[in-house]
């Protein structure tokens, strides 16, 4: 495809207004006094002109920034043009300040509604929405842990988009091992230190969009203990920045390379070098030493529920892009008038096999939308009931913890699952540039790998939240659905599915079960061999409850307005049933057969000798 | 210097129009609701003057429903979000033709007393293209229609206005008050901000019932009637000709173009 610019970007709002008001009752939150500064009105009227900004700024951007991609000369990263443009403008519009709070600056609006801005503009544009959300978490923990006077210094530049943020973690020889970490901090005078080191991998981590970068590094304090509890967080401006916020000499951050990638190539993926001069100072998050991972995993926690974000942003429009294309492209006749070679030819939305990929993806990125948005609102009731109601607060809070890795897991591997179906539903023209599906895909593909890999995810599921608070959260999980089903089991028309969910859920609890006896028995590695299969299997579980908790309130407006009913009205209500029936026929099964394989403790990728994958090497 | 601009709540040019079966009017059902885009343009027009001359107000001014399925406050609030002052809805949930919309509006700039009217050229639901011009003969003000750039004089007495006009531009010098009606090119709107929109709910939206503007005088009759509404025909599908010759000589005996 040519030079020009097009915008590609989908968005259902409707299907978004219908999970957040109709479903999830999202509006409850502004009963509390937390957020009872704002009402609904003022949230849809922010996702509207969120919407409008991404779909006339950046939106056209995405495909021509694939192409271009960014350039490192001069030791400088150049991002793609119309990136300035539409940074300057983002700031300009302020969506980056709703979830802030309002000391900060912000305007204190729930994570639910905040999430739906995310989804907007990592949808429009993933590699775009990088700086943006990087910025938005180096924010955030600054505003939680730094001194009130780096507060002073750094947010409010970083709020105004003049500054933007990074975090850095990985180091060559520490990716998914943090406690590996080299880079080296040396006391300098009172919270400044000396910081030397490389870190690769850092999004964001170097580009013209801001007249500073305020990097925010881990790195050990010389004669601190090694692994992860010997580490401590830095603010490590690319640029010095003065007491009274001028901008000082630069802070021997050097950009080494950036990387060349499949997919969010307009996003610069930095290897820095800090202090190879020895000038490089850092200023200690909020002067504790040794606090850097518990630190760390607020801005981690956030990042990895906004990577499911940006999963589920990416399928989505990959869906509404084949959608339409299945509308439109004529191939074929009907199934029903094979034998005639003269039957007239129909769109390919009429061909049963392209129904089932469209189906499958509707359930998937409508269940994981209403996952993400259910874990945010459990965030904001948490902090709305903090002082007034703490077992309440602590419940919704739990479940956060427990849905954090399998938002960001689940969202992440089904979104390149997703997109690659909506290539498929294209055919031919889904594998070539000139339809936006193809860079769906490349772009999908990083999501299970950063922010922790999914395996990671699993490993923080199995080993950390399934026991946090001896095992209450997920008991809370369990007794959830137990009581849907109670309820449900034999409601007209969905009963059966409701049933089938009650065994998945059983299969899921047989599944945990088994994982602590292979904890119990010592056979460690058992526990990680299978991990990744029980956090699918639990996904599914609660993808498939929230489906069918959407399927029964659209079947009872599908059935209110009787005659009157539009077709759109009805259509739409009648879509939410099918594919929740669709997802629980086809998708849910898979949980017997994987807790299946895992009780009955096949040790096969454990057994086979390292030569026995191959002999041939 | 108080200036009024309209809105009229329009459904959104992307959504597809479709005619009810009777031909009264159109299914509404699902239709997504905008401020009509020239008077979108209207709204920036009066704010980057307020921009420019300190100490400036700008009132938006709608005639509409105040509550489903004719609601019109919420393009009032997408209008406050940009940055107007305040807003008045005259309420009433009849579809008024543009002289009664002329003679509304007439009415409120009594009470109001603006030194500028800004309005966009036409809705582009109806597009009538009248409303401004009746309100400018109703009140007796020059009036500046399809204005492609307006300029106020340092003392904000008279306007400049460039008007788009067939086969170009004509330029127009007329005194304060007056009224000016936006066209395509004016400017360029703006989103509504973050804050914007944080402010607007606390900025006044006035209503008055349209009851009261008749008994201060206004004049509710129309004088047309909507006698049926129907689609464009469908489009007939194309004719592939074989070469150059056969397509000249179809423009030429079939099509009678050449």
């Amino acid at each position: 495809m040519s030079g020009a610019a097009v915008n590609t970007y989908k968005a259902d709002l409707r299907a978004i207004q219908f999970t957040l008001y109709e479903h999830l009752h999202v509006e409850q939150v502004f009963t509390h006094a937390a957020f009872s500064h704002l009402s609904r009105e003022e949230c849809d009227a922010t996702i509207e002109q969120c919407l409008r900004f991404v779909n006339a700024y950046t939106g056209p951007l995405n495909g021509l920034a694939d192409r271009a991609g960014c350039v490192l000369e001069n030791g400088v990263v150049r991002t793609p043009a119309g990136f300035k443009e539409a940074w300057r403008k983002l700031f300009e519009l302020g969506f980056m300040s709703f979830p802030m709070p309002r000391e900060g600056g912000g305007f204190g609006g729930p994570h639910a509604i905040a999430v739906v801005l995310e989804e907007l503009q990592s949808g429009a544009n993933t590699a775009f929405n990088m700086y943006q959300g990087l910025t938005h978490g180096a924010a955030d923990l600054i505003e939680v842990f730094a001194r009130h006077e780096d507060k002073e210094r750094f947010l409010p530049p970083m709020m105004e988009g003049r500054f933007a943020g990074t975090m850095c973690l990985s180091e060559p020889h520490a990716g998914s091992d943090v406690g590996a970490t080299k880079t080296r901090a040396r006391h300098v005078e009172g919270n400044l230190y000396d910081i030397a080191g490389t870190k690769c991998w850092i999004s964001a981590g170097d580009h013209d969009l801001t007249e500073n970068i305020i990097h925010l590094v881990l790195a050990r304090i010389d004669g601190a203990p090694a692994g992860t509890k010997g580490l401590s967080l830095f603010i490590v401006p690319k640029i010095r920045v003065n007491e009274d916020g001028s901008l000082g000499k630069p802070n021997d951050v050097v950009t080494a390379s950036i990387e060349h990638k499949l997919g969010i190539r307009a996003s610069a993926t930095a290897v820095l070098n800090f202090g190879e001069n020895g000038g490089c100072r850092g200023i200690l998050v909020g002067d504790q030493p040794h606090m850097g991972m518990r630190q760390m995993f607020r801005m981690m926690n956030g990042a990895r529920i906004a990577v499911g974000v940006q999963g589920l942003s990416v399928a989505s429009t990959a869906y509404l892009n084949a959608l339409a294309y299945a509308r439109e492209r004529r191939q074929g006749s009907s199934v029903k008038h094979f034998k005639d070679p003269n039957a007239p030819r129909v769109a390919i939305i009429e061909h049963a096999d392209v129904r089932r990929m469209l189906l499958e993806m509707k359930a998937k990125v409508e269940g994981m939308r209403t996952l993400a948005l259910k874990l945010a609102l459990h965030f904001d009731l948490a902090y709305a009931l903090a002082k007034t109601d703490e077992a309440k607060a602590m419940y919704h809070q739990g479940q956060v913890d427990l849905l954090t890795p399998i938002v960001k897991a689940y969202c992440s591997d089904q979104s390149f699952r997703i997109t690659e179906l909506a290539i498929q539903t294209y055919g031919g023209a889904g594998y070539v540039t000139d339809h936006p599906v193809e860079q769906y895909c490349r772009d999908a593909k990083i999501f299970s790998i950063y922010e922790g890999t999914n395996h990671i995810q699993a490993l923080d599921l199995v080993a950390r939240k399934l026991q946090e608070h001896g095992g209450e959260n997920f008991r809370q999980f369990l007794k959830e659905i137990a009581e849907f089903v109670d309820t449900y089991s034999h409601q007209p028309g969905i009963g059966a599915e409701v049933r089938a969910l009650g065994e998945a859920t059983d299969a899921l609890q047989r599944g945990a079960g088994a994982l602590m006896e292979f904890f119990m028995g010592g056979k460690i590695d058992q526990v990680t061999l299978v991990a990744n299969a029980f956090l699918e299997s639990m996904a599914e579980v609660t993808i498939a409850h929230l489906l069918l908790q959407a399927a029964i309130i659209a079947d009872s407006k599908r059935g209110q307005h009787g005659d009157d009913q539009s077709q759109e009205d009805f259509d739409f209500y009648s879509g939410k049933v099918m594919a929740a029936k669709h997802y629980v026929s086809y998708v849910l099964p898979g949980v017997h057969a994987k807790i299946g394989a895992m009780i009955g403790g096949d040790r096969s990728a454990l057994d086979v000798t390292d030569g026995g994958f191959s002999t041939a090497f | 210097m108080k200036i009024l601009a309209t809105v009229k709540r329009v459904p959104d040019p992307e959504t597809s129009i479709k005619v009810k079966p009777d031909g009264s009017g159109i299914v509404t059902d699902n239709v997504k609701w905008v401020i009509n885009p020239f008077d979108e343009i209207a709204i920036e027009e009066a704010l980057r003057i307020k921009e420019k001359v300190a100490g400036s107000e700008v009132v938006l001014v709608s005639i509409g429903g105040n509550a489903a399925p004719n609601d019109v406050k919420e393009q009032l609030r997408t209008g406050l979000a940009m940055g107007a002052d305040g807003a008045i809805l005259v309420v009433t949930d009849a579809a008024l033709e543009p002289l009664v919309v002329a003679r509304a509006l007439a009415k409120l700039v009594e009470t109001e007393k603006p030194d500028l009217v800004v309005m966009g050229k036409q809705a582009i639901d109806d597009d009538s293209n009248a409303a401004g011009q009746m309100l400018a003969e109703l009140l007796g003000w020059p009036q500046a229609t399809f204005a492609s750039k307006v300029e106020l004089s340092g003392d904000q007495k008279s306007a400049t206005v460039i008007r788009e006009v067939d086969g170009g531009l004509e330029t127009l010098r007329f005194p304060l008050p007056g009224i000016v009606t936006a066209d395509l090119r004016l400017n360029e709107p703006r989103y509504a901000s973050l804050p914007g929109i944080m402010k607007a709910r606390k900025k006044e939206l006035k209503e008055i019932p349209i009851g009261d503007l008749e008994k201060a005088g206004l004049d509710v009759s129309g004088r047309t009637q909507l006698v049926k509404m129907e689609p464009p025909p469908k489009r007939q599908a194309g004719k592939l000709v074989e070469s150059v010759d056969q397509l000249v000589e179809l423009l030429h005996t079939e099509a009678k173009v050449i």
